[in-house]
């Protein structure tokens, strides 16, 4: 089989585009888990309901797409809030297993009230760049892709500057790295872990609100992306944030890559071969965990 | 005294076939037993051993599939195909198992869950082996010693027979020595192993186990709907097994098997569309893990404890 460039590199450019929305994700699951040691199962809802709102305010705003983002992020960001506030905030330490069910029983509740209210139909919109793009040769880039792209990179660019420099992401960093000796220095862990999950849920309503003009809206599509998410962050080791990143990104590449020539069983089948493969020889992660590191 | 009521319990769902002509309750009354046996399974792993396994709906599907396929595809019977779902699957769970629970238990909790959706993947994308979203139509009911079990009523003595046999010998499992360290590995790992025990080979062991009697369970149900297809990996079958599990009292036998029973009948008798029945499902869990986190079974025993004490002062 001859392999052509140009197939090639449209191949490597989608799984670069998918590798970051995995990552968006897997990020925001690692800055939880190191704040709070629990996983959150509702992360795919979030991401869902993100493109949800995007759906809804592109109309509302003319068909603008920055500010259309900017209300779907700040949505999402006030739904991390309240459930922060009257589900996680109940949890004491070391409930993993209950933090697991109430957080599974709460996106069971919220992909079914929202099949009830908008129907299981997928769902497609339309923002100001429409279908324009740029053209490389023969290969064809929407603006949609590209800006979502860009918008990703920066927010991890944004996470890297908070988590390291400012007060508020020495705290989380801290809280993950020795819990008694930052309770000791006078850091509250509840605010410390609300951040945690607002900022995270921030990172995922920009996930949705990103791929909303690129794919179809359904209730469901959290949960296949989540999946993976989950297996990413395993294979990144629990609570490593560049880890995720890696991972997913590689990921990207070798689900699109698998995808181009093999049948796509194998394509979903990679993240799971990956992850026990990585769960023999190096059972806490490629990336070991030393608390919440950034770089 | 537990086991005369369990006994008298059994005999009487026994008799439901005896009492009622109409299919529809005959069906809700296998769906009843299928349910319990997978939640007395999920007990074990989750409510003994303490490792919470969604990896139950992984082996409830493949249990189906390779059934279904041994009769459909390969030319064997039912019976043997319940038995190759339980190999199959007690060698699968080992070859999860053993890799992850060399990890922490937050692992064990996303590998498995992962496991459970690429099964639904494997189903749906490998259409050679399993027809994909087509599925596998009717499935022929099974046959024993030259009687065949074609009604629903027949069938339901089939499912009857096979459930009080998979709690029998959970129940035994779970009352013997293992069960006792099963319950100990879940409460102080540590000191188990300060004991002397390896709690690795009795890890592994529950999980495949479960895994084994799972898929049985399995098996039987898609020979109950008579089809399948992905769809039999739904996952509300996983939350139906969780809630039985956790409204029952996780590590509590008894208290799951009642729950079992009460909760598979309960949805059908208020008649619920699918939608609201499972955002009722979600609340119940949400609900559950705040006000009751160990079940109506561990209730009970606090409310017993409380008694006690009382007496005592």
């Amino acid at each position: 089989m001859t392999v052509d460039a140009v197939y090639l590199l449209q191949l490597t450019l989608n799984g670069i585009a998918l590798g970051l929305i995995y990552a968006l994700i897997a990020v925001g699951l690692s800055l939880i888990f190191g704040v709070m040691e629990i996983i959150n199962f509702a992360h795919g809802e979030l991401l869902m309901l993100g493109a949800y709102a995007m759906t809804f305010a592109l109309p509302v705003m003319g068909l603008l797409y920055w500010p259309s983002l900017a209300v779907a992020i700040i949505t999402i960001m006030l739904v991390g809030l309240v459930i922060y506030e009257v589900l996680l905030t109940r949890l004491k330490p070391d409930e993993f297993e209950r933090a697991i069910l109430i957080t599974l029983g709460l996106s069971i509740i919220i992909i079914h009230v929202m099949q009830y209210l908008f129907t299981a139909t997928p769902r497609m919109v339309d923002t100001q760049y429409g279908f324009e793009g740029i053209e490389i040769g023969s290969i064809r880039l929407t603006f949609t892709r590209i800006i979502g792209a860009g918008a990703a990179l920066a927010a991890f660019g944004g996470l890297y500057l908070v988590l390291r420099y400012t007060q508020f992401g020495r705290a989380m960093r801290a809280i993950a790295q020795n819990r008694e000796a930052a309770l000791m220095v006078g850091i509250r862990p509840r605010v410390v872990a609300r951040n945690a999950v607002v900022l995270a849920a921030g990172l995922c309503g920009l996930a949705g609100a990103a791929i909303s003009p690129i794919q179809l809206v359904t209730p469901y599509m959290g949960q296949f992306l989540i999946f993976k998410a989950f297996a990413l962050v395993i294979i990144g080791g629990l609570g490593n944030i560049p880890g995720a990143i890696v991972a997913a990104l590689g990921l990207g590449l070798i689900e699109s890559w698998i995808g181009g020539f093999f049948e796509i069983v194998w394509q979903e089948g990679a993240v799971f071969v990956i992850m026990i493969a990585v769960l023999f020889l190096r059972p806490d992660g490629l990336f070991k965990r030393g608390g919440m590191r950034v770089g | 005294m537990k086991l005369a009521a369990a006994l008298l319990a059994a005999l009487a769902f026994a008799a439901l076939p005896l009492l009622t002509s109409s299919n529809y309750i005959i069906g809700i009354g296998i769906s009843a037993l299928i349910f319990t046996v997978a939640a007395a399974a999920l007990n074990l792993v989750y409510g003994f051993t303490g490792l919470l396994s969604f990896a139950q709906l992984g082996f409830w599907g493949i249990g189906g599939y390779v059934t279904a396929l041994t009769v459909v595809t390969f030319g064997g019977n039912f019976w043997w195909g319940l038995v190759w779902a339980a190999l199959i699957n007690a060698l699968v769970a080992l070859a999860i198992g053993y890799p992850t629970l060399r990890t922490n238990r937050h692992a064990f909790v996303i590998v498995t869950l992962t496991f459970a959706l690429l099964v639904t993947l494997i189903a749906r994308d490998w259409v050679d082996l399993t027809r994909g979203p087509l599925g596998i139509p009717n499935l022929p009911r099974p046959s024993a010693f030259g009687y065949h079990f074609g009604t629903t009523p027949q069938f339901y003595w089939v499912t009857w027979a096979f459930s009080v046999a998979m709690l029998a010998f959970l129940y035994a499992l779970c009352s013997s020595r293992i069960g006792r360290t099963l319950i100990a590995i879940k409460q102080n790992e540590p000191l188990v192993r300060a004991q002397g025990i390896s709690p690795m080979p009795y890890k592994l062991s529950a999980f495949a186990i479960s895994a084994a009697v799972t898929g049985a369970a399995g098996g039987v149900y898609a020979f109950h709907l008579g089809i399948i297809d992905p769809l039999f990996l739904d996952f509300y079958y996983m939350q139906t097994f969780l809630i039985i599990v956790i409204i029952g009292g996780a590590g509590s036998f008894w208290g799951v098997v009642a729950a079992g029973v009460a909760l598979s009948a309960l949805p059908e008798a208020l008649r619920f569309s699918a939608d609201f029945r499972m955002i009722i499902y979600g609340v119940i869990l949400v609900v559950a893990m705040f006000v009751m986190p160990s079940g109506v079974a561990g209730w009970l025993r606090e409310r017993e404890l409380n008694r006690m004490r009382e007496q005592l002062r």
